[in-house]
């Protein structure tokens, strides 16, 4: 962490980021394409393949 | 039309300036990101195409890591824009309207939004994981105890075994101290706090163990207090061998309840 800086500088981690993307904010019904149970069977295993190590790199190094 | 969708990220106030997406790409990326408004309030969406995002299509594509990845991180990136320049009830991934009247349905329906936007008005969502060493604390807590009496070799491994098992102890008692003393430093220099739940340790990562997964809803005048009280257990818990790390700004996901009233 820095520290002295006035500003905050974004700090975030892809598996930080998925977690939140995925798993937290509002939760829909109603009329749209994709149900959220959907959502949270994909989440569960796209969790324990971000949990290799192996994975997260590959994904962090194809995405930046 | 009937091949395009509306991808929808979260909403936003009615009178936030329409520029503030402009230098952002939706999760398709050869889209701009548009503002879907009724008189209150607008929703921050941006079209998807069925064959990628369609019913039948997603469901393949959810199934790639890296496909969900990069657009999370795009879900993730438009909402980022926002941050500290309007506030922003963010969305879970994955809410997609087959038009811009369903969208305007939904802003209608939820009467809850414009409250809980009046809630988040000024706020960042941070982040702070503490980690503990935990080789570190054992040998600090050894160093306290005294090497016992050498006796005969049974009774010296008898006396290792149990001297373990105290130092496992302690160094537990320790973690739930540390980390419920850490959250309770951050979250009395906040708005709302909550902490989340810790990740089973992992064999082989048994060394460096989460105790603190904890969000913090920051008004922007108190970001400084904030790093202040972070800085301040920094450096009273290093010798103890915890280290904390700082996430974000992030838009507020973790404090926004979903429709049934359940924090998620």
């Amino acid at each position: 962490m820095t520290s002295g800086s006035t500003t905050l500088e974004r700090q975030v981690t892809l598996i930080e980021l998925v977690d939140r993307v995925l798993n937290k904010g509002v939760v829909l019904s109603g009329d749209i394409t994709l149900s959220v149970a959907e959502v949270d069977l994909v989440y569960v295993g796209l969790r324990l393949l971000l949990a290799s190590v192996g994975t997260l790199e590959r994904l962090q190094s194809e995405l930046t | 039309m009937s091949d395009r969708a509306l991808y929808v990220y979260g909403v936003v106030p009615n009178a936030s300036p329409p520029t503030l997406f402009e230098a952002v790409r939706g999760v398709d990326p050869s889209e701009p990101v548009i503002l879907v408004s009724d008189e209150r309030l607008a929703a921050v969406a941006s079209a998807v195409r069925l064959d990628e995002f369609g019913e039948t299509s997603i469901e393949e594509n959810l199934r790639d890591p890296s496909w969900l990845a990069e657009k999370a991180r795009a879900h993730d990136g438009v909402l980022a824009a926002a941050v500290g320049r309007t506030t922003v009830l963010p969305f879970r991934f994955g809410a997609i309207y087959r038009s811009e009247d369903q969208v305007r349905d939904l802003l209608r329906e939820r009467t809850d939004f414009p409250a809980t936007l009046a809630r988040l008005e000024g706020t960042i969502e941070l982040g702070v994981k503490a980690y503990l060493d935990v080789d570190v604390q054992r040998e600090r807590l050894a160093a306290g105890e005294d090497a016992e009496g050498v006796g005969s070799a049974g009774r010296a491994y008898m006396q290792r075994k149990q001297l373990d098992r105290r130092l496992d102890e302690e160094v537990e008692r320790f973690a739930a101290r540390c980390a419920h003393d850490s959250h309770e430093r951050l979250a009395a220099a906040v708005q709302e706090s909550r902490t989340n739940p810790l990740p089973q340790p992992e064999a082989g990562d048994m060394a460096r163990t989460m105790i603190l997964n904890g969000a913090y809803l920051v008004p922007a005048g108190a970001v400084e207090r904030f790093r202040d009280a972070l800085g301040e257990l920094e450096r009273g818990h290093q010798p103890d061998g915890v280290d904390y790390e700082l996430s974000g700004p992030w838009p507020p996901y973790n404090f926004v309840a979903d429709e049934s009233g359940r924090r998620p």
